[in-house]
């Protein structure tokens, strides 16, 4: 079903609904007004690096052959405009002008000790996957290996920035479902996004049902159809009515309660009131492109768990819930809540930190899955995908490996902006209002912890950040080099095109102009 | 509050494990929608830490989607219909059959006595029940299933939440008969009370040691109970998901869970026998899979004379957890004896050590136990911490990550393993069965088995200033000669079982 919202429909719905004057105006026809559109911000994350252990950018290993090309490592490729596509990019095809890349991005860290207190500021703790968190989402140096954000993340801010304007003050996706590896659970690997002043009590949960996520966007919308509406208008009022018995209990189980309980009754009571908030508020609508995406349905099933290694122990069927599914739901999902301005906020973590997602559905599906590219040489990769960086697939490791894995990705990546550029939006497209962010985990060099290997995986130098859109003046279309500056400076600049008018994020000041 | 009086408690959300087999007594919902719509619980090691749990917008708008779900199929058949709603409505607006069907759920569901004002509160839904609406397809049970649907959204549903009343020791907490009833059944069943359970709280006989023991005597009994200790022994040790073919982890789930039930349940007696049992449970593929004789019958106890195999850690349950890079892992295994069996804390690695890449050795040697050569270099910094773990993990390495016998690294003749092993400072063993003697005897295992079902049981670790009480728990254990079963009736029966102290922030 795709339910268009008209202004009939959505006046239909006020009854019995308070309705704040200010949405009342995104109905007049847009020549009534000025032309301004939200901006919005998304970033994308991927919990992989850029290449893998002891293979230079230009050295691969396919079925069990040495391989030596270049055009694979992600910015291989002259710096400016008419930048070629290597491996990883291929999904961006026909994108190159929408979008970024600068390369040669690095976090600090203190080669010569080790110790936490000598992280230097908007730096990394020298254990790769856990300090790397917190300076490159948060522009916070780490002084541990938790892989909590010590400050705000870039997202966030945005989601402040916005506040009180749409019924979402910010979605917080993810694509992997589970850890998969044996015994042991996530631990702090699976949270890209914190609110303000960062650590455990500020990580923000993200939710890994595509199904929910769905039911909860977009159930709110009124149909436009008499009986439907009658229909919603009654499961609306059955909902609140449930929610507000539930929140009636509210004081009289938290006065009763010690303080510890206090606290966390508090704040899921605090949550309740959010969605029931969130019933009460319609969507606000300001464009005809606005509507009810199809039913995803169930979410697919939850694979089961591996010993985290390489190929030989990450058996079909285990470490892989469809993740290429689920990126793309949760894709459709923040495109229509852009366009829909649902949100002018989304984070999507399409594999978490330290990911053990089983690499081989993706390695034999890339070009098969619609909008993924299978490079020229290539070869089944086994193991998870922690482990290719690590070369856990003794025949296929190397550069071309990892860069199949990342340009898959990558596609959900292009499948989101393609999305946002096809979708009309004044005279130009949502996309044109919106900066979009693609990182992934780590870059490839020098190694983070022992600081003296070269070509390592676990590595904070190196690093590439995609920004997308045309949002506050970013003028896309180049390859541009980062001169070894920090990778949120990147982030500051496509903050600051979604609305930021500060200039630093954490301990990180300053821009990268793009 | 001294801790040997009463011991501090906070509200409990039920994990995904407790939620799901909840709606599946309460609702005869058996979808186990928790696993599919809540995100995954973090295990350290147990799924039930209360003290890292935290609400969010993704729990709340999850939580409210399973609600609407599993409400709307409990009242979509028949069957359950039935069973919810004990009586026939007489009309859409049927206030009293309305009431039968709330006083017969919300005990259940809150797992408390309820009040007519708790009842009243929920008698608005049936003005959905009787409104006019040529939209809907309205009658009596929609106004059951949004009753049902904010049962689920309760906190009061979803958590544990203790009050207890002030007894007459100041700080400390007297549990009522409902409380001590939701400890038992979600300690021993890892699900809500039955009906017999809930009788013996209203009847006020929880709050008697003799009366909890009665009751726990008879919920050791009910199947639930054998799967609610398969669950703890396999979080514990790390075995809870495998890496192994589901047949074969299937069979290593009944031979470990035989002798679990066994030495607990089925032949109470020393605990200490599921470290040094001299026979174990397999059926021919498994005994094959071991070199194992076949049992008679196609599956039974089988000896182990003759191996180097006793109890537990015989099983492949135990030896495939904690490998890694495709084999077993001397140091993993070192801190799973370390930190599972002796209870003690290793070290992390210092942080320029790569966790992530197998140990290379001096010139990529070829053999597994020299490439730890760095490991054992006194002169090197490593040694310090891994001569904590790899002498143990080295003991064991005649058993490969599936727990069969090899004299060899895998593919690698040349490569023979001695399997002697050492637990610094304690002794020396080359086999399981010596290992396990060596934690019995010193005293290991039986204390950290304490501790471990402690940090179970009240869904958090112990503080440093519980300790004292865990040492009291453990010789008791001690003195009654090792039965866990005993060991469990004996806690359950305990004072402070039915008591809380407030958390101190």
């Amino acid at each position: 079903m795709a339910a268009k919202i008209n202004r009939r429909a959505v006046l239909r719905g006020i009854a019995g609904v308070t309705v704040a004057l200010p949405w009342l105006e995104c109905m007049i026809p847009a020549r009534g007004r000025a032309q301004t559109f939200p901006t919005r911000y998304a970033i994308l994350f991927a919990g992989q690096a850029l290449g893998t252990d002891n293979y230079a950018q230009n050295s691969s290993r396919i079925g069990g052959q040495n391989v030596t090309e270049g055009g694979h490592f992600i910015a291989d490729t002259s710096y400016g405009r008419g930048y070629a596509l290597t491996t990883p990019l291929m999904p961006l095809q026909g994108m190159e002008n929408d979008l970024s890349m600068v390369s040669n991005l690095a976090i600090p860290f203190n080669a010569s000790s080790s110790d936490g207190s000598a992280v230097p500021t908007g730096g990394a703790y020298r254990d790769f996957h856990g300090g790397g968190s917190s300076p490159l989402l948060s522009g916070t140096r780490s002084t541990s290996a938790s892989f909590t954000c010590n400050g705000i993340t870039s997202d966030q801010v945005i989601a402040d920035l916005n506040d009180g304007q749409t019924t979402f003050k910010s979605l917080v996706f993810r694509s992997q479902p589970s850890f998969y590896v044996s015994g042991y659970s996530f631990s702090g690997r699976q949270y890209i996004s914190y609110g303000a002043g960062g650590g455990n009590g500020a990580r923000i949960e993200a939710q890994a049902s595509p199904q929910v996520a769905y039911r909860s966007l977009f159930q709110g919308f009124v149909p436009d159809d008499d009986d439907d509406a009658a229909r919603f208008d009654f499961e609306m009022r059955s909902r609140r009515s449930v929610l507000d018995l539930v929140l009636e209990k509210r004081a009289k189980l938290v006065n009763n309660v010690g303080r510890a309980d206090e606290e966390r009754l508090e704040r899921h009571f605090d949550e309740i009131r959010e969605l029931e908030n969130r019933i009460g508020a319609l969507p606000p609508v300001t464009s005809g492109q606005c509507f009810v995406p199809p039913d995803p349905g169930a979410d697919p099933s939850i694979g089961g768990d591996h010993d985290g290694g390489g190929t030989g122990s990450v058996t079909p069927g285990s470490g892989y819930s469809d993740e290429h599914t689920r990126s793309r739901i949760f894709a459709d999902l923040i495109h229509m809540a852009f366009v829909c301005d649902l949100t002018r906020s989304a984070s999507l973590q399409i594999t978490v930190f330290q990911s053990h997602m089983n690499a081989r559905p993706i390695a034999d599906g890339l070009g098969t899955l619609p909008g993924t590219f299978r490079p020229a040489r290539w070869a089944s990769v086994g193991g998870d995908l922690h482990e290719v960086g690590h070369n856990g697939d003794p025949n296929n490791r190397g550069q071309i490996p990892s860069s199949g894995l990342l340009g898959w990705h990558i596609s959900h990546y292009a499948y989101l902006i393609d999305k946002l550029r096809n979708t009309p939006e004044g005279g130009g497209s949502v996309l044109d209002n919106s900066a979009i962010v693609f990182t992934p985990e780590a870059g490839h060099g020098l190694q983070l912890n022992d600081a003296s290997s070269q070509n390592q995986t676990h590595s904070v130098e190196n690093m590439v950040i995609l920004v997308a859109g045309r949002a506050g003046g970013l003028n896309p279309g180049a390859h541009i080099d980062g001169s070894r500056q920090h990778p949120v400076r990147v982030l500051v600049r496509a903050m600051q095109a979604a609305g930021y008018n500060g200039n630093s994020l954490g301990d990180v000041s300053g821009t990268i102009d793009l | 509050m001294d801790p040997i009086l009463a011991v501090e408690s906070g509200a409990r959300r039920l994990s995904q494990a407790e939620l799901d087999n909840t709606l599946r007594d309460l609702l005869g919902e058996d979808t186990a929608p928790a696993s599919r719509l809540l995100n995954e619980d973090e295990f350290r090691p147990f799924d039930n830490d209360y003290t890292i749990q935290q609400a969010s917008d993704a729990l709340i708008t999850s939580l409210e989607a399973m609600a609407e779900e599993v409400a709307a199929r409990a009242v979509g058949d028949a069957d359950r219909r039935a069973a919810l709603v004990p009586c026939s409505p007489t009309d859409p607006g049927d206030a009293q059959c309305f009431r039968e069907f709330l006083n017969s759920l919300l005990p259940r569901a809150l797992r408390r006595s309820v009040t007519t004002e708790d009842v009243d509160s929920y008698m608005p839904f049936l003005d959905f029940a009787t409104e006019d609406n040529p939209a809907v397809e309205n009658d009596f049970y929609t106004a059951v299933k949004l009753a049902v649907s904010a049962t689920i959204q309760d906190p009061e549903f979803l958590y544990r939440i203790e009050h207890g009343t002030p007894g007459s020791t100041p700080g400390l907490l007297e549990l009522d008969g409902y409380e001590i009833a939701s400890r038992m059944s979600y300690l021993l069943w890892t699900t809500m009370p039955d009906d017999t359970l809930f009788a013996a709280a209203e009847a006020g006989t929880l709050t008697t040691p003799e009366g909890r023991h009665a009751e726990a005597t008879r919920m050791l009994e009910d199947p639930r109970a054998r799967l609610q200790l398969h669950r703890f022994h396999a979080m514990w040790l790390g075995y809870r998901s495998i890496p192994h073919t589901a047949e074969l982890v299937d069979a290593f789930n009944r031979e470990t869970s035989a002798l679990i039930d066994r030495v607990i349940l089925d032949e109470p007696g020393s605990y200490l026998r599921l470290f040094t049992m001299d026979e174990t449970f397999v059926d021919d593929a498994l005994a094959d899979h071991y070199g194992l004789p076949r049992p008679t019958g196609g599956e039974g106890w089988v000896s182990y004379e003759g191996t180097g195999r006793a109890g537990i850690l015989g099983h492949g349950s135990l030896l495939a957890a904690f490998s890694k890079f495709e084999d077993t892992s001397p140091t993993q295994r070192g801190i799973l004896v370390r930190t599972r069996l002796m209870c003690e804390d290793v070290p992390r690695p210092p942080p320029e050590v790569d966790v992530d890449q197998p140990p290379q050795g001096a010139m990529n040697a070829v053999c597994k136990y020299d490439r730890y050569a760095e490991h054992r270099d006194q002169s090197s910094s490593c040694a310090g911490c891994h001569s904590l773990t790899d002498p143990i993990g080295f003991g064991l390495e005649n058993y490969d990550n599936a727990g069969r016998y090899r004299e060899y690294d895998d593919g690698l003749p040349e490569c023979i393993i001695e399997g002697k092993g050492e637990i610094v400072g304690v002794g020396e063993f080359s086999s399981p069965a010596e290992l396990s003697q060596l934690l019995v005897d010193n005293e290991y295992v039986d204390a950290c088995a304490v501790r471990q079902f402690m940090t179970f049981a009240w869904g958090r670790p112990p503080t440093t200033y519980e300790a004292e009480l865990l040492t009291e728990m453990t010789d008791s254990f001690r003195g009654d000669a090792h039965d866990f079963k005993a060991f469990m009736l004996a806690f359950i029966a305990s004072d402070r079982f039915a008591r809380r102290a407030q958390e101190r922030l």
